[in-house]
Protein backbone atom coordinates (compact mmCIF):
# COMPACT_ATOMS: atom_id res chain seq x y z
CA UNK A 1 0.00 0.00 0.00
CA UNK A 2 2.88 2.64 -0.19
CA UNK A 3 2.79 3.37 -3.55
CA UNK A 4 -0.92 4.66 -2.41
CA UNK A 5 0.08 6.89 0.52
CA UNK A 6 1.87 9.16 -1.94
CA UNK A 7 -0.25 12.40 -2.98
CA UNK A 8 -1.60 11.06 -6.35
CA UNK A 9 0.37 14.32 -8.12
CA UNK A 10 3.19 13.08 -7.01
CA UNK A 11 2.70 9.74 -8.63
CA UNK A 12 5.09 9.40 -11.30
CA UNK A 13 2.66 7.79 -14.04
CA UNK A 14 -0.05 11.00 -13.38
CA UNK A 15 2.77 13.23 -12.38
CA UNK A 16 4.12 12.67 -15.76
CA UNK A 17 1.32 12.83 -17.92
CA UNK A 18 0.13 15.99 -16.55
CA UNK A 19 3.41 17.79 -17.04
CA UNK A 20 3.33 16.52 -20.54
CA UNK A 21 -0.48 17.75 -20.81
CA UNK A 22 0.65 21.18 -19.49
CA UNK A 23 3.62 21.12 -22.63
CA UNK A 24 1.24 20.11 -25.20
CA UNK A 25 -1.02 22.82 -24.15
CA UNK A 26 1.71 25.82 -24.18
CA UNK A 27 2.93 24.44 -27.46
CA UNK A 28 -0.60 24.75 -28.69
CA UNK A 29 -1.18 27.69 -27.61
CA UNK A 30 2.49 29.19 -28.85
CA UNK A 31 1.27 27.51 -32.34
CA UNK A 32 -2.04 28.92 -32.32
CA UNK A 33 -1.57 31.97 -31.06
CA UNK A 34 1.86 33.09 -31.93
CA UNK A 35 3.68 31.24 -35.23
CA UNK A 36 0.35 30.56 -37.30
CA UNK A 37 -0.97 33.96 -36.88
CA UNK A 38 2.50 35.63 -36.85
CA UNK A 39 3.15 34.26 -40.55
CA UNK A 40 0.23 36.00 -42.21
CA UNK A 41 1.00 38.71 -44.49
CA UNK A 42 -0.87 41.19 -42.30
CA UNK A 43 0.95 44.14 -40.06
CA UNK A 44 -1.33 43.72 -37.26
CA UNK A 45 -0.72 40.30 -36.22
CA UNK A 46 3.12 41.17 -36.23
CA UNK A 47 4.80 41.11 -32.78
CA UNK A 48 3.70 38.65 -29.81
CA UNK A 49 0.86 40.76 -27.99
CA UNK A 50 -0.30 41.86 -31.75
CA UNK A 51 -0.35 38.01 -33.15
CA UNK A 52 -2.50 36.83 -29.67
CA UNK A 53 -4.78 39.82 -29.56
CA UNK A 54 -5.37 38.87 -33.03
CA UNK A 55 -5.88 35.31 -33.17
CA UNK A 56 -7.79 35.68 -29.87
CA UNK A 57 -10.48 37.86 -32.00
CA UNK A 58 -10.22 41.15 -30.33
CA UNK A 59 -12.18 43.47 -31.88
CA UNK A 60 -10.11 46.35 -33.57
CA UNK A 61 -9.31 48.80 -36.38
CA UNK A 62 -7.88 46.51 -39.48
CA UNK A 63 -6.77 49.04 -42.30
CA UNK A 64 -5.66 51.72 -40.14
CA UNK A 65 -3.65 53.58 -43.57
CA UNK A 66 -6.74 53.71 -46.22
CA UNK A 67 -7.77 56.77 -47.70
CA UNK A 68 -10.02 58.45 -45.73
CA UNK A 69 -14.13 58.23 -46.66
CA UNK A 70 -15.14 60.03 -49.78
CA UNK A 71 -17.87 62.67 -48.21
CA UNK A 72 -21.67 61.98 -48.38
CA UNK A 73 -23.43 64.12 -51.22
CA UNK A 74 -26.10 65.95 -49.51
CA UNK A 75 -29.07 64.09 -51.45
CA UNK A 76 -28.34 60.61 -49.68
CA UNK A 77 -30.87 58.66 -46.86
CA UNK A 78 -29.87 59.51 -43.67
CA UNK A 79 -32.96 57.60 -41.61
CA UNK A 80 -31.72 54.58 -39.54
CA UNK A 81 -34.41 52.15 -39.24
CA UNK A 82 -34.35 49.07 -36.70
CA UNK A 83 -37.18 47.35 -35.78
CA UNK A 84 -37.41 49.55 -32.56
CA UNK A 85 -37.66 53.20 -34.31
CA UNK A 86 -41.42 52.82 -34.10
CA UNK A 87 -42.15 50.97 -31.93
CA UNK A 88 -41.71 52.86 -28.70
CA UNK A 89 -43.76 55.77 -28.95
CA UNK A 90 -45.98 57.77 -26.68
CA UNK A 91 -49.25 56.60 -26.34
CA UNK A 92 -51.50 59.10 -27.96
CA UNK A 93 -49.35 59.26 -31.20
CA UNK A 94 -52.12 57.66 -33.46
CA UNK A 95 -54.28 60.33 -32.38
CA UNK A 96 -51.71 62.98 -32.86
CA UNK A 97 -50.88 61.39 -36.04
CA UNK A 98 -54.73 61.06 -37.37
CA UNK A 99 -55.10 65.27 -36.73
CA UNK A 100 -51.84 66.08 -38.54
CA UNK A 101 -53.16 63.42 -41.43
CA UNK A 102 -55.87 66.41 -42.36
CA UNK A 103 -53.45 67.60 -44.43
CA UNK A 104 -52.88 64.73 -45.96
CA UNK A 105 -56.34 63.72 -46.83
CA UNK A 106 -56.47 66.01 -50.30
CA UNK A 107 -54.62 63.38 -51.72
CA UNK A 108 -54.18 60.43 -49.92
CA UNK A 109 -57.96 59.80 -49.25
CA UNK A 110 -59.92 60.47 -46.33
CA UNK A 111 -59.46 56.91 -44.32
CA UNK A 112 -55.68 56.28 -46.62
CA UNK A 113 -57.46 55.46 -49.53
CA UNK A 114 -56.12 57.02 -52.70
CA UNK A 115 -58.43 57.78 -55.62
CA UNK A 116 -55.90 59.38 -57.06
CA UNK A 117 -52.49 58.88 -58.44
CA UNK A 118 -50.75 59.30 -54.85
CA UNK A 119 -50.28 56.15 -53.25
CA UNK A 120 -52.63 54.73 -50.48
CA UNK A 121 -51.23 54.81 -46.89
CA UNK A 122 -54.17 52.94 -45.50
CA UNK A 123 -52.55 49.96 -43.41
CA UNK A 124 -48.54 50.58 -44.89
CA UNK A 125 -45.76 49.68 -42.77
CA UNK A 126 -45.38 52.19 -40.34
CA UNK A 127 -41.33 52.03 -40.68
CA UNK A 128 -41.90 52.73 -44.65
CA UNK A 129 -44.06 55.74 -44.24
CA UNK A 130 -41.64 57.16 -41.91
CA UNK A 131 -38.71 57.07 -43.63
CA UNK A 132 -40.14 58.52 -47.13
CA UNK A 133 -41.15 61.41 -44.52
CA UNK A 134 -38.43 61.87 -43.17
CA UNK A 135 -36.61 61.39 -47.17
CA UNK A 136 -38.60 64.12 -48.18
CA UNK A 137 -37.39 66.78 -45.46
CA UNK A 138 -33.97 66.07 -46.17
CA UNK A 139 -34.62 66.21 -49.52
CA UNK A 140 -33.27 62.71 -49.88
CA UNK A 141 -36.49 62.34 -52.26
CA UNK A 142 -37.91 64.99 -53.99
CA UNK A 143 -41.18 66.15 -54.54
CA UNK A 144 -42.70 69.47 -55.20
CA UNK A 145 -46.21 68.55 -53.67
CA UNK A 146 -44.88 66.50 -50.33
CA UNK A 147 -40.96 68.39 -49.61
CA UNK A 148 -43.16 71.98 -48.52
CA UNK A 149 -45.85 69.78 -46.55
CA UNK A 150 -43.65 68.07 -44.06
CA UNK A 151 -40.73 70.82 -44.12
CA UNK A 152 -41.84 72.11 -40.71
CA UNK A 153 -43.14 68.88 -39.08
CA UNK A 154 -40.98 67.59 -36.24
CA UNK A 155 -39.79 63.87 -35.97
CA UNK A 156 -42.47 62.51 -33.60
CA UNK A 157 -44.59 64.30 -36.30
CA UNK A 158 -43.71 62.12 -39.08
CA UNK A 159 -43.67 59.47 -36.04
CA UNK A 160 -47.24 59.89 -35.55
CA UNK A 161 -48.21 59.87 -39.11
CA UNK A 162 -46.59 56.66 -39.54
CA UNK A 163 -48.06 55.05 -36.75
CA UNK A 164 -51.58 56.30 -37.85
CA UNK A 165 -51.67 55.44 -41.16
CA UNK A 166 -50.35 52.15 -40.05
CA UNK A 167 -52.70 51.46 -37.81
CA UNK A 168 -55.92 51.77 -40.70
CA UNK A 169 -57.10 48.73 -42.06
CA UNK A 170 -55.64 47.82 -45.40
CA UNK A 171 -56.66 46.03 -48.56
CA UNK A 172 -56.21 42.68 -48.74
CA UNK A 173 -53.18 41.05 -49.80
CA UNK A 174 -53.75 39.25 -53.22
CA UNK A 175 -53.29 35.77 -53.97
CA UNK A 176 -49.25 34.91 -55.01
CA UNK A 177 -50.53 32.20 -56.87
CA UNK A 178 -51.77 34.36 -59.61
CA UNK A 179 -48.95 36.16 -59.89
CA UNK A 180 -46.13 36.77 -62.87
CA UNK A 181 -43.07 35.36 -62.62
CA UNK A 182 -41.33 38.46 -61.44
CA UNK A 183 -43.12 39.22 -58.19
CA UNK A 184 -43.39 35.50 -57.36
CA UNK A 185 -40.00 34.06 -58.43
CA UNK A 186 -37.83 37.33 -59.68
CA UNK A 187 -35.13 36.14 -62.21
CA UNK A 188 -31.69 34.89 -60.00
CA UNK A 189 -29.71 34.51 -62.85
CA UNK A 190 -30.00 38.17 -63.76
CA UNK A 191 -29.77 39.23 -60.14
CA UNK A 192 -33.33 39.91 -59.46
CA UNK A 193 -35.16 39.03 -56.20
CA UNK A 194 -38.78 38.09 -56.27
CA UNK A 195 -40.54 41.59 -55.47
CA UNK A 196 -43.01 39.19 -53.40
CA UNK A 197 -39.83 38.38 -51.06
CA UNK A 198 -39.51 42.07 -49.66
CA UNK A 199 -42.81 43.79 -50.48
CA UNK A 200 -45.21 41.00 -49.02
CA UNK A 201 -46.58 37.99 -49.96
CA UNK A 202 -43.65 36.01 -48.92
CA UNK A 203 -41.88 37.82 -46.62
CA UNK A 204 -41.73 41.21 -45.93
CA UNK A 205 -38.58 43.42 -45.14
CA UNK A 206 -37.93 46.77 -42.78
CA UNK A 207 -38.59 49.66 -44.63
CA UNK A 208 -40.37 48.20 -47.74
CA UNK A 209 -43.43 49.17 -48.28
CA UNK A 210 -46.65 47.06 -49.20
CA UNK A 211 -47.43 47.55 -52.70
CA UNK A 212 -50.85 45.90 -52.78
CA UNK A 213 -53.32 47.78 -54.37
CA UNK A 214 -51.16 51.09 -55.27
CA UNK A 215 -52.11 52.99 -58.33
CA UNK A 216 -50.66 51.62 -61.81
CA UNK A 217 -49.60 55.24 -62.50
CA UNK A 218 -47.14 55.77 -59.18
CA UNK A 219 -45.99 51.89 -59.00
CA UNK A 220 -44.57 52.79 -63.05
CA UNK A 221 -42.90 56.27 -62.18
CA UNK A 222 -41.33 54.91 -59.00
CA UNK A 223 -39.55 51.75 -60.66
CA UNK A 224 -38.75 53.80 -63.84
CA UNK A 225 -37.05 56.25 -61.28
CA UNK A 226 -35.35 53.48 -59.01
CA UNK A 227 -34.13 52.08 -62.38
CA UNK A 228 -33.01 54.82 -64.46
CA UNK A 229 -31.31 56.51 -60.74
CA UNK A 230 -33.42 59.43 -60.71
CA UNK A 231 -34.75 58.14 -57.31
CA UNK A 232 -31.37 57.24 -55.19
CA UNK A 233 -32.97 57.90 -51.62
CA UNK A 234 -33.03 53.60 -51.43
CA UNK A 235 -30.05 53.25 -48.63
CA UNK A 236 -27.29 51.32 -50.13
CA UNK A 237 -29.10 51.12 -53.96
CA UNK A 238 -31.08 48.38 -52.38
CA UNK A 239 -34.03 48.93 -54.43
CA UNK A 240 -31.84 50.46 -57.59
CA UNK A 241 -30.12 47.36 -57.96
CA UNK A 242 -33.11 45.19 -58.30
CA UNK A 243 -35.07 47.95 -60.73
CA UNK A 244 -31.99 48.23 -62.72
CA UNK A 245 -32.04 44.12 -64.02
CA UNK A 246 -35.41 44.33 -64.70
CA UNK A 247 -36.98 44.56 -68.65
CA UNK A 248 -39.47 47.19 -68.93
CA UNK A 249 -41.93 43.93 -69.72
CA UNK A 250 -41.09 42.60 -66.07
CA UNK A 251 -41.65 46.78 -64.87
CA UNK A 252 -44.92 46.40 -66.66
CA UNK A 253 -46.06 42.78 -65.28
CA UNK A 254 -45.22 44.05 -61.74
CA UNK A 255 -47.18 47.05 -62.53
CA UNK A 256 -50.33 45.08 -63.83
CA UNK A 257 -50.24 42.47 -60.85
CA UNK A 258 -49.91 45.10 -58.01
CA UNK A 259 -51.45 47.88 -59.50
CA UNK A 260 -55.38 48.63 -58.11
CA UNK A 261 -58.56 47.93 -60.17
CA UNK A 262 -58.73 51.44 -61.21
CA UNK B 1 -1.73 -12.37 4.69
CA UNK B 2 -2.19 -13.11 0.83
CA UNK B 3 -2.31 -9.73 -1.15
CA UNK B 4 -5.37 -9.28 -3.29
CA UNK B 5 -4.92 -10.30 -7.06
CA UNK B 6 -4.48 -6.38 -8.16
CA UNK B 7 -2.17 -5.41 -5.93
CA UNK B 8 0.70 -7.25 -6.50
CA UNK B 9 3.66 -5.79 -7.86
CA UNK B 10 3.62 -7.33 -11.06
CA UNK B 11 -0.36 -6.49 -11.73
CA UNK B 12 0.54 -2.86 -10.97
CA UNK B 13 3.53 -2.98 -13.34
CA UNK B 14 1.81 -3.92 -16.22
CA UNK B 15 -1.52 -1.97 -15.42
CA UNK B 16 1.40 1.32 -15.77
CA UNK B 17 3.11 -0.21 -19.19
CA UNK B 18 -0.25 -0.03 -20.47
CA UNK B 19 -0.54 3.43 -19.56
CA UNK B 20 2.31 4.79 -20.88
CA UNK B 21 1.37 3.06 -24.11
CA UNK B 22 -1.74 4.58 -24.16
CA UNK B 23 -0.35 8.28 -23.24
CA UNK B 24 2.13 7.94 -25.68
CA UNK B 25 -0.22 7.08 -28.67
CA UNK B 26 -2.56 9.79 -27.28
CA UNK B 27 0.18 12.25 -27.69
CA UNK B 28 0.96 10.79 -30.67
CA UNK B 29 -2.22 11.60 -32.08
CA UNK B 30 -2.26 15.11 -30.42
CA UNK B 31 1.41 15.81 -32.26
CA UNK B 32 0.12 14.66 -35.24
CA UNK B 33 -3.07 17.01 -35.31
CA UNK B 34 -1.09 20.06 -34.21
CA UNK B 35 0.86 19.38 -37.20
CA UNK B 36 -1.65 19.01 -39.29
CA UNK B 37 -2.90 22.39 -38.11
CA UNK B 38 0.70 24.13 -38.93
CA UNK B 39 1.15 22.40 -42.32
CA UNK B 40 -2.30 24.12 -43.72
CA UNK B 41 -2.10 26.98 -42.11
CA UNK B 42 1.25 27.42 -43.44
CA UNK B 43 0.84 26.05 -46.58
CA UNK B 44 -2.93 26.34 -47.49
CA UNK B 45 -3.33 29.32 -45.63
CA UNK B 46 -6.28 27.87 -43.47
CA UNK B 47 -5.61 29.98 -40.75
CA UNK B 48 -9.26 31.46 -39.60
CA UNK B 49 -8.08 35.22 -40.29
CA UNK B 50 -9.91 36.35 -37.01
CA UNK B 51 -9.66 39.99 -38.06
CA UNK B 52 -12.49 40.99 -35.77
CA UNK B 53 -13.77 44.60 -36.38
CA UNK B 54 -17.09 45.94 -35.44
CA UNK B 55 -19.55 48.40 -36.64
CA UNK B 56 -23.09 49.51 -36.31
CA UNK B 57 -25.02 47.74 -39.02
CA UNK B 58 -27.78 50.59 -38.55
CA UNK B 59 -25.67 53.55 -39.46
CA UNK B 60 -23.79 52.57 -42.48
CA UNK B 61 -25.21 54.56 -45.11
CA UNK B 62 -25.01 58.20 -42.62
CA UNK B 63 -20.82 57.56 -42.16
CA UNK B 64 -16.98 55.86 -42.25
CA UNK B 65 -16.30 53.48 -44.77
CA UNK B 66 -19.72 52.09 -45.82
CA UNK B 67 -21.50 55.32 -47.19
CA UNK B 68 -22.68 54.74 -50.60
CA UNK B 69 -20.18 57.48 -51.85
CA UNK B 70 -17.30 55.34 -50.70
CA UNK B 71 -18.48 51.87 -52.13
CA UNK B 72 -16.38 50.54 -54.63
CA UNK B 73 -12.40 50.34 -55.48
CA UNK B 74 -10.16 52.20 -53.77
CA UNK B 75 -6.78 52.95 -54.53
CA UNK B 76 -4.37 53.40 -51.69
CA UNK B 77 -1.08 55.52 -51.55
CA UNK B 78 1.19 52.14 -51.48
CA UNK B 79 -0.62 51.09 -55.29
CA UNK B 80 -2.51 48.68 -53.23
CA UNK B 81 -6.17 48.39 -53.76
CA UNK B 82 -9.29 48.70 -51.23
CA UNK B 83 -12.64 47.49 -51.72
CA UNK B 84 -15.53 48.42 -49.69
CA UNK B 85 -18.95 45.91 -50.60
CA UNK B 86 -22.43 46.09 -47.98
CA UNK B 87 -24.31 42.75 -48.47
CA UNK B 88 -28.14 42.92 -47.76
CA UNK B 89 -31.57 41.69 -48.68
CA UNK B 90 -31.14 40.79 -51.34
CA UNK B 91 -28.03 41.99 -53.96
CA UNK B 92 -24.16 43.31 -53.13
CA UNK B 93 -23.40 46.96 -53.89
CA UNK B 94 -21.55 47.73 -56.03
CA UNK B 95 -23.09 44.91 -58.49
CA UNK B 96 -20.12 44.88 -60.45
CA UNK B 97 -16.79 45.00 -58.85
CA UNK B 98 -13.63 46.11 -60.89
CA UNK B 99 -10.25 45.35 -59.54
CA UNK B 100 -6.54 45.03 -61.06
CA UNK B 101 -4.71 41.93 -61.27
CA UNK B 102 -1.68 41.32 -60.19
CA UNK B 103 -2.05 43.91 -57.41
CA UNK B 104 -2.59 43.40 -53.49
CA UNK B 105 -6.45 43.84 -52.77
CA UNK B 106 -7.83 44.44 -49.68
CA UNK B 107 -11.97 43.57 -49.24
CA UNK B 108 -13.45 45.08 -46.15
CA UNK B 109 -17.15 43.57 -46.77
CA UNK B 110 -20.03 44.29 -44.64
CA UNK B 111 -24.21 43.49 -44.27
CA UNK B 112 -26.72 45.99 -43.19
CA UNK B 113 -29.31 43.44 -42.38
CA UNK B 114 -28.99 39.61 -41.98
CA UNK B 115 -25.61 36.99 -42.06
CA UNK B 116 -24.40 36.74 -45.78
CA UNK B 117 -21.89 34.91 -47.50
CA UNK B 118 -19.26 35.71 -50.12
CA UNK B 119 -17.65 33.57 -51.98
CA UNK B 120 -15.49 34.54 -55.70
CA UNK B 121 -15.56 31.58 -57.98
CA UNK B 122 -12.51 30.73 -58.94
CA UNK B 123 -10.09 31.76 -56.37
CA UNK B 124 -10.33 30.74 -52.80
CA UNK B 125 -11.76 33.76 -51.09
CA UNK B 126 -14.67 32.70 -49.14
CA UNK B 127 -16.15 34.67 -46.01
CA UNK B 128 -19.27 35.15 -44.08
CA UNK B 129 -20.40 38.82 -44.28
CA UNK B 130 -22.33 39.20 -40.54
CA UNK B 131 -23.97 42.34 -39.51
CA UNK B 132 -22.12 44.42 -36.72
CA UNK B 133 -19.35 42.81 -38.11
CA UNK B 134 -16.63 44.05 -40.98
CA UNK B 135 -15.25 40.80 -42.99
CA UNK B 136 -11.77 41.71 -44.27
CA UNK B 137 -9.49 39.53 -46.14
CA UNK B 138 -6.34 40.10 -48.52
CA UNK B 139 -5.86 38.34 -51.88
CA UNK B 140 -4.20 39.03 -55.45
CA UNK B 141 -5.45 37.84 -58.54
CA UNK B 142 -3.35 36.65 -60.84
CA UNK B 143 -4.49 37.10 -64.52
CA UNK B 144 -7.44 39.18 -65.67
CA UNK B 145 -10.89 37.41 -66.19
CA UNK B 146 -14.55 37.54 -65.06
CA UNK B 147 -15.72 35.44 -61.47
CA UNK B 148 -19.23 35.43 -60.23
CA UNK B 149 -19.37 36.08 -56.45
CA UNK B 150 -22.73 34.37 -55.70
CA UNK B 151 -24.02 34.59 -51.75
CA UNK B 152 -23.67 31.64 -50.10
CA UNK B 153 -24.98 31.91 -46.46
CA UNK B 154 -29.34 30.88 -46.68
CA UNK B 155 -29.86 34.76 -46.17
CA UNK B 156 -33.97 35.01 -46.67
CA UNK B 157 -36.52 34.26 -49.39
CA UNK B 158 -34.71 36.12 -52.45
CA UNK B 159 -31.58 34.80 -51.71
CA UNK B 160 -30.72 32.29 -54.64
CA UNK B 161 -30.82 36.31 -56.63
CA UNK B 162 -28.14 37.86 -54.36
CA UNK B 163 -24.85 37.77 -56.22
CA UNK B 164 -22.17 39.98 -57.97
CA UNK B 165 -20.12 40.21 -60.28
CA UNK B 166 -15.77 40.20 -59.94
CA UNK B 167 -14.35 42.07 -62.90
CA UNK B 168 -10.35 41.31 -62.66
CA UNK B 169 -8.66 44.20 -65.15
CA UNK B 170 -5.06 44.69 -66.55
CA UNK B 171 -3.58 47.06 -64.11
CA UNK B 172 -3.16 49.62 -67.18
CA UNK B 173 -7.15 49.29 -68.23
CA UNK B 174 -7.41 49.81 -64.02
CA UNK B 175 -5.39 52.60 -63.90
CA UNK B 176 -7.13 54.42 -66.78
CA UNK B 177 -10.35 53.85 -64.98
CA UNK B 178 -9.07 55.39 -61.68
CA UNK B 179 -8.15 58.65 -63.79
CA UNK B 180 -11.66 59.32 -64.10
CA UNK B 181 -13.12 58.27 -60.76
CA UNK B 182 -11.91 57.96 -56.97
CA UNK B 183 -13.91 55.05 -56.40
CA UNK B 184 -14.58 52.27 -59.36
CA UNK B 185 -17.35 49.87 -59.94
CA UNK B 186 -18.38 48.43 -63.21
CA UNK B 187 -21.99 48.82 -62.69
CA UNK B 188 -23.66 49.73 -65.33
Amino acid sequence: MTHLRKPWWRDRIVGGSLATLAMLLLLSGVVGFVWLPSAQNDARFKGILDAICGAAGIPRGWLADAVPPLPTPRHVSTVVLTPDTLSHDAPGSIGRGGTLALKCTMCHGLRGVSTSETPSLAGQQSASIYKQLRDYQTGARSSAVMEPLVKDLSDQDLKDLAMFYGSLPREPARDLGNAPDIVAFGSPTRNIAACGSCHGGMTSKLGAPWLDAQPRAYLRTQLLAFSHGTRRNDTSAQMRNVAANMTPQEIEQAVEYYGSGR
Amino acid sequence: MPQPASESPSHSDVAARAERRWAIVMLGIIALLVAMVVFTGLHWAMMPPSRVETVDPATLQLSGEFTEANLGSAVEPDGSVTVRIVGQQYSFTPQCIVVPAGTPVTFRVTSADVIHGLMIMGTNINSMIEPGFISTFKTTFDKPGDHQMPCHEFCGTGHQAMWANVKVVEPSAFTQLADHARRLTCDL
